[in-house]
């Protein structure tokens, strides 16, 4: 078996808050990403998926532990091995589509002749060819998050690292785009990390989905989901995607009860107290008439 | 370039730092200070050793020179005159211009008749007509006063304008069914909701007076501050130079200050706005 | 401003009070009301108008203004993008630097001039450091306010496809923040502008606003207000150019 593309040992990450003193998100978290493959990473808002995301691509330096890609261990981006698509739109405003994507080419140090030609070839896979001299505020959110991955994989890397890339999207519009991504992805043979908070997106795009635990964030287990890519829009009408949905959630879900604290716990008595007050009002008003 | 505003990561420990620096880090007040205790350590030692004092004396030598310069009765009462004048003409051009922005605010009609008109005003350079506030007015307090108010007047006209516009027509439709008169909804409605915006206008107002007067006082060399100016610097006098120009600047923050104090009081309910 | 028909009726009213002021001011210069020394005849400040305009004296005037402008300009846009950029890039700098810059604006500088008269003597270098002075802070600040609040995700984007310290100014820094600094620029101008008119009226012996000031010694009125009309007309075509130019520049696309 290859050597994995990605290789985490025991990463760990802190930041130091202000009032709230050093905040854990990561601790000694470990994983492997193989060639070719599609990893979800999900979990509960603010474990911390991002933040290893961001460790991986060397944009944050870990506390502990090391990251290695392709063999060698990350310190700082490595742009000619590993593209980015962020969650907000971070296209440039004040360049249209082509000279986003261009731009981002001569960051990553492609000569000038070619920039162009790879631009707007990755234009043209993402079908946006009619917008390439659009400006990005001209676009709907859609269109802006098929123009960022344009720009992911126009730099042409082995790598793709993807932050919750659909979530200010609608849901119509992230499942149309997720059905795109994986026909997309299955003829690149790129090796994508994929952070999401939606089980559907995980399960339908996913070779493997990697669940973590609240922070500081474990990984609590890892789900295989095999299935073919690409992936029909039929594949999530089938027993097998409600199993593996259904199997995620209860994973995550007491992950979630810790994040969100006593809110969930207290939520029936509450709901109860609220009624009882209701009730009340509804028969004083009633009196009043 | 470590530390950029747009590129730092967040800092962990392990950067060597002597204790010094990490308290400047957390109180860039201390390091503000000390820029500007820096500034006039070197400008004392400067004035020590390169500068020439027939034109620029060290701060020591201007604190020596003030009680020379403020003890001179002279001087007194033209700072003095200055003063009320400052006083004067920004009242002056508060109450013209809500006099004057009040109607144009509340009628649309005479909006869009007069604000053109008005900006056309705003945009003339004012410095080139002071000559003609002189020949007007004289040399004395009038002119001075004039030329401070008409500084000061266009400020709160196009911000009582603004103010009276801002004003949300959810509010207005909501004091019309409970039945109010026109009276009381300007009243109620439209004065509450133009005082913050009046208040900007108080603040530009007083820098626009504050300008006005000043340019006047200087202008006018024959009398008033302009003239104590004009004697000091020709007869090479720096620190005496320095000793007005500070009490000018001094008077002029003060004033400033008061009408920025008043406006953060008016305007806390703009905060709950959003 | 769009509207969908044109209001006849504000127009009306707009050149009925320019109509009105010169009719009244021709008719009072014609009756005689009001001396020649405080409101000269309109015909006579026209024909001043047409006189100056072919005079070697008023070009000699308007130059030495526009030298000191141009020179007061060009110091005061490198003083102020370079100390604006190094102050705007690091976050503690603004924090320090900031309101020191902007506590000095707020005093009207105009309380120093007598300190720059002294320095520089009344001739066109008091000028041009006074208008560079006054023009130097609304540039510094915004070019600080326009670095200093570039999105950040831009910049982790482009330090992602590995842009280099050259291409981050080159690339995202200066085209994120231009149409602040433009703005900057253009209220530098304007203030600059008027500075160095205040300057030349209040000591000055050459320059448009000495010039102002001779021929109101004079009592020469006529003359004076044709000076005036040609320096208001010159504002506004500074205003004017200065605008355009922040369309042009300054246009902020909308930043989704």
């Amino acid at each position: 078996m290859a050597p994995d593309a990605i290789a985490v040992a025991t990463v760990s990450h802190a930041y130091a808050q202000p009032d709230a003193g050093v905040v854990k998100t990561l601790n000694a978290v470990s994983l492997g990403v193989r060639k070719g493959e599609l990893l979800c990473l999900i979990g509960p808002s603010g474990c911390g998926k991002s933040t290893l995301l961001n460790i991986i691509g060397g944009l944050v330096p870990p506390a502990a532990g090391e990251v290695r890609v392709n063999g060698h261990p990350v310190h700082g981006p490595t742009p000619k091995e590993i593209a980015y698509v962020f969650q907000e739109n971070t296209l440039f405003p004040w360049n249209t589509i082509l000279d986003n994507i261009m731009v981002g080419l001569e960051f990553q140090g492609v000569p000038a002749a070619e920039r162009r030609e790879r631009a707007m070839d990755a234009i043209e896979a993402v079908g946006l060819t009619d917008f390439a001299n659009n400006y990005p505020h001209q676009l709907s959110g859609g269109m802006k998050q098929r123009a960022s991955l344009a720009r992911a994989l126009s730099l042409r890397t082995d790598i793709l690292l993807m932050d919750e890339p659909f979530a200010a999207l609608d849901e119509q519009t992230r499942t149309y785009l997720g059905e795109e991504l994986s026909v997309l992805l299955a003829t690149t043979n790129k090796t994508i990390v994929l952070v999401t908070h939606s089980l559907s997106e995980a399960v339908f795009l996913a070779d493997r989905v990697v669940v973590m635990t609240a922070r500081p964030a474990e990984i609590k287990a890892t789900i295989e989901v095999k299935a073919a890519h690409p992936r029909e829009p039929s594949f999530t009408t089938s027993s097998a995607f409600s199993d593996l949905r259904n199997e995620l959630y209860a994973l995550l879900r007491s992950e979630i009860e810790k994040t969100v604290g006593g809110f969930v716990g207290n939520a029936a008595a509450r709901d109860r107290e609220r009624r009882a007050v209701a009730g009340q009002r509804d028969s004083v008003i009633g009196r009043a008439r | 370039m470590s530390d950029t505003a747009v590129t730092s990561p967040p800092r962990g420990a392990g950067e060597p730092a002597s204790a010094a620096w990490v308290f400047l880090r957390r109180n860039p007040a201390v390091a503000r200070l000390g820029v500007v205790v820096l500034v006039f350590v070197l400008w004392e030692l400067a004035g020590h050793t390169v500068l020439d004092p027939n034109f620029l004396s060290p701060p020591s030598a201007i604190i020596q020179a003030m009680p020379r310069v403020l003890g001179d009765p002279g001087v007194q009462t033209a700072l003095q005159a200055s003063f009320i004048e400052l006083v004067i003409a920004f009242v002056l051009a508060v109450v013209a211009g809500i006099v004057i922005g009040l109607p144009i605010g509340l009628s649309s009609f005479a909006r869009r008749a007069t604000l053109p008109l008005v900006l056309l005003l705003y945009a003339i350079p004012q410095v080139t007509i002071l000559p003609l506030f002189v020949l007007y007015f004289g040399i004395g307090a009038g002119s001075k006063i004039a030329f401070g108010a008409s500084h000061g007047i266009f400020p709160i006209i196009l911000n009582v304008i603004a103010g009276v516009q801002s004003v949300e027509a959810a509010h207005l439709t909501a004091a019309r069914s409970m039945g109010a008169t026109r009276l009381q909804t300007i009243h109620r409605v439209v004065l509450p909701h133009m005082t913050p915006s009046l208040f900007t206008g108080l603040r530009l107002a007083m820098s626009g007076t504050l300008l006005g007067v000043l340019l006047a006082e200087l202008y006018v060399s024959t009398g008033g501050v302009g003239y104590y100016a004009r004697i000091f610097a020709d007869s090479f006098d720096p620190p005496a130079t320095f000793a007005l120009v500070a009490m000018l600047a001094l008077m002029a923050v003060v004033l400033n200050e008061t009408v920025r104090l008043a406006e953060r009081r008016a305007s806390f309910w703009r905060a709950h706005r959003h | 401003m769009k509207t969908a028909k044109f209001d006849w009726q504000a127009r009306a009213i707009q050149a009925a009070f320019v109509i009105v002021v010169i009719g009244l001011w021709y008719y009072v210069g014609r009756k005689g009301l009001v001396s020649p020394i405080f409101l000269p005849k309109l015909p006579n400040v026209l024909d001043k108008f047409v006189g100056i305009v072919q005079s070697s004296t008023f070009y000699g005037n308007l130059g030495v203004t526009l030298f000191e402008f141009l020179v007061a300009v060009v110091i005061a846009s490198t003083c102020g993008l370079t100390i604006g950029y190094l102050v705007g890039r690091s976050r503690y700098a603004v924090v320090v630097f900031e309101p020191l810059l902007a506590s000095v604006f707020a005093v009207p500088l105009v309380v120093f001039l007598p300190l720059f008269i002294l320095f520089f003597g009344i001739g066109f270098e008091s000028k041009i450091a006074f208008g560079a002075a006054y023009a130097f802070f609304p540039i510094a600040l915004n070019t600080i306010g326009g670095i200093s609040q570039v999105d950040p995700r831009f910049v982790t984007v482009a330090r992602s496809m590995g842009a280099s310290e050259r291409q981050l100014f080159r690339r995202v820094l200066l085209p994120a923040a231009l149409p602040v600094i433009v703005t900057g620029l253009r209220i530098g101008c304007t203030i600059g502008f008027l500075a160095i008119l205040g300057s030349e009226m209040i000591a000055g012996l050459r320059g448009l606003g000495s010039r102002i000031v001779s021929l109101a010694e004079g009592m020469n009125t006529a003359e004076m207000f044709a000076y005036i009309v040609f320096v208001i007309i010159l504002a506004m075509i500074l205003n004017v150019t200065l605008s355009q130019m922040q369309r042009r520049f300054g246009e902020r696309r909308e930043v989704a």
